[in-house]
């Protein structure tokens, strides 16, 4: 094997596979190597299934030999979220509560991603629950960023974007309620996927929030995320959210560029925008001039209930209160501080307080349902500055500076997906995010696509020490 | 204008309309978050929907 594994991205390590100069047993190899080098500091793994990943790689390399390759993830070695179940695999979510759980099957996601001949290389760590803080001590460490270790990737699926921006996995899934997915991308250089809600089930994936709730990839590329999005995407009898899902093809349109999209700013997300970072808005602001330079068109365009998204957003998290309640009531000592404070509060909204917000969402949603018939896109910053160090952390609260950009696309459930858009004055990676129309993921794509090809920062890789 | 003795006594009205009884590390956190978020949920509050605003689906 002359190809090294962690210098590739997913697409390098499938591309590698299907040109028989890497077999999966190799890549797998050599992924548990990194792992065990690298991970008792970063801590991006909770479980670690090298037996089984090992096993998973053979049988792919037997079939690929005999020339049946199933698809682009045949024999390429990716992780899953702590909260995505694989049966006979312990699932703990992070969380006292179920250190000792082992689910006995597969989610409809996991099914899919062995289906299409995917290896499993484990678990992968999450803030507690989906919902906890950032930490490095107890039981469940949520993991360092790879660019600063003492700075956190930010959550929940913080686990996914370590591994994936480390090169201890080829690409992985997270989920995200108000931006598990694209913050932890955002702050470790990674391409992050919130698919359209209801686009990916969610049976056999523990809940935070089940109105809000997605699941998606965490990529170093955007075909990376694509590929994983095509595997993964579809109806699931067992999640009534899926039963209208349309899928398209995440792949066919990747290279069809920028010329022709009409793109939507709302410059009040740039200018005087609470908390957000001067770096961040440079980086952003030019990424849209490099989108126009590459044929897109650009439309000033404005929403004005999304002021109220945060408002919104909050009392659903009501939801995650009924689902802990009782166990946190019985409990209480499983819970760590971060994460009960945070369930507490969402048990202060009124009957009147969530009703509330259900409506105002929907008018959120048309007004955005108008922009978004007459863009195709719309371009924000993916979080309001770098990843911050764990101390940096706020105690309580949901982050709001960041939260603002990424929690409106969990209450109308439209996809949106974070890529690199450069790099802070201390070296820290930073992202704008761009967001369709409900169940076109693949124009998304394209934009995202675009612009990767126009400034591929997400090939610079951390230095590990 | 509210003091602080005000929204203390709020808050401790809102913990036992929710049920909540809380332990002193709790409450202080807890006590902390609530007051920092009520500008918006005061924004909430003050947001009225039209009658078009049916709750989401």
């Amino acid at each position: 094997m002359a190809v090294n594994v962690a210098d590739l991205d997913l697409r390098g390590v499938s591309e590698g596979l299907g040109k028989r100069e890497l077999s999966s047993v190799e890549a797998t190899e050599a992924y548990l190597r990194r792992i065990a080098t690298h991970d008792p500091v970063l801590r991006a793994y909770i479980t670690v299934t090298g037996d089984a990943a090992l096993a998973q790689a053979k049988d792919a390399d037997a079939e690929i030999a005999r020339g049946k390759r199933r698809g682009p993830l045949h024999g390429v070695p990716i992780a899953l979220k702590d909260l995505i179940a694989v049966a006979g695999v312990k699932m703990t979510s992070g969380s006292q509560v179920l250190a000792d759980h082992v689910p006995a099957r597969d989610a409809f996601i996991t099914r899919k991603l062995k289906d299409a001949g995917a290896v499993l290389l484990g678990k992968l760590a999450m803030h507690e629950w989906a919902f906890g803080r950032p930490v490095t001590d107890g039981p469940f460490p949520t993991g360092r960023n790879p660019w600063d270790v003492r700075r956190a990737p930010a959550g929940s699926s913080s686990g996914s974007a370590v591994a994936a921006a480390a090169g201890l996995c080829a690409g992985a899934l997270g989920s995200d309620t108000g931006g598990s997915i694209r913050g932890p991308a955002a702050m470790t250089g990674l391409v992050g996927h919130k698919p359209t809600y209801g686009l990916v089930s969610r049976s056999g994936v523990l809940a935070l929030s089940w109105s809000l709730d997605h699941v998606g990839p965490m990529t170093r590329g955007v075909w990376d995320s694509a590929v994983l999005l095509q595997a993964i995407a579809g109806i699931d009898p067992d999640d009534t959210s899926t039963r209208t899902a349309t899928t398209q093809d995440y792949v066919q349109h990747l290279e069809d560029g920028a010329r022709g999209l009409r793109l939507g700013l709302l410059k009040r997300y740039y200018v005087d925008f609470p908390g957000l970072n001067d770096d961040v808005r440079s980086a952003a602001l030019t990424a849209f001039d490099v989108l126009r330079k590459e044929g897109s068109t650009i439309e000033d365009v404005d929403a004005p209930s999304l002021d109220l998204a945060l408002a919104v957003w909050a009392p659903l998290m009501s939801e995650a209160y009924e689902y802990h309640a009782d166990t946190m009531r019985k409990t209480p000592e499983k819970f760590r501080e971060g994460l009960r404070t945070r369930l507490l509060f969402s048990a202060l909204f009124t009957a009147q307080d969530v009703q509330r917000a259900q409506r105002l969402r929907a008018r959120i949603g048309r007004e955005v349902d108008a922009l978004l018939s007459r863009v195709d896109a719309l371009i924000f910053p993916g979080q309001a500055g770098p990843a911050l160090t764990f101390e940096d952390f706020p105690t309580t609260g949901f982050a709001p500076a960041s939260i603002r950009y990424t929690a409106p696309w969990n209450l109308l459930g439209l996809p949106a997906v974070v890529v690199p858009c450069g790099f802070s004055r201390e070296g820290l990676p930073v992202s704008i995010q761009i967001v369709g129309r409900r169940f076109d993921d693949a124009t998304v794509l394209r934009a995202s696509a675009a612009f990767e090809r126009a400034r591929p920062w997400a090939q610079h890789r951390p230095v590990l020490e | 204008m509210k003091t602080t003795d005000d929204r203390r006594a709020q808050f401790e009205a809102e913990c036992r309309s929710a049920s909540l009884t809380l332990g002193a590390r709790d409450d202080e956190l807890l006590y902390d978050m609530w007051l920092d978020w009520l500008p918006e949920r005061d924004r909430l509050r003050a947001a009225v929907p039209a009658p078009e605003d049916e709750p989401w689906r």
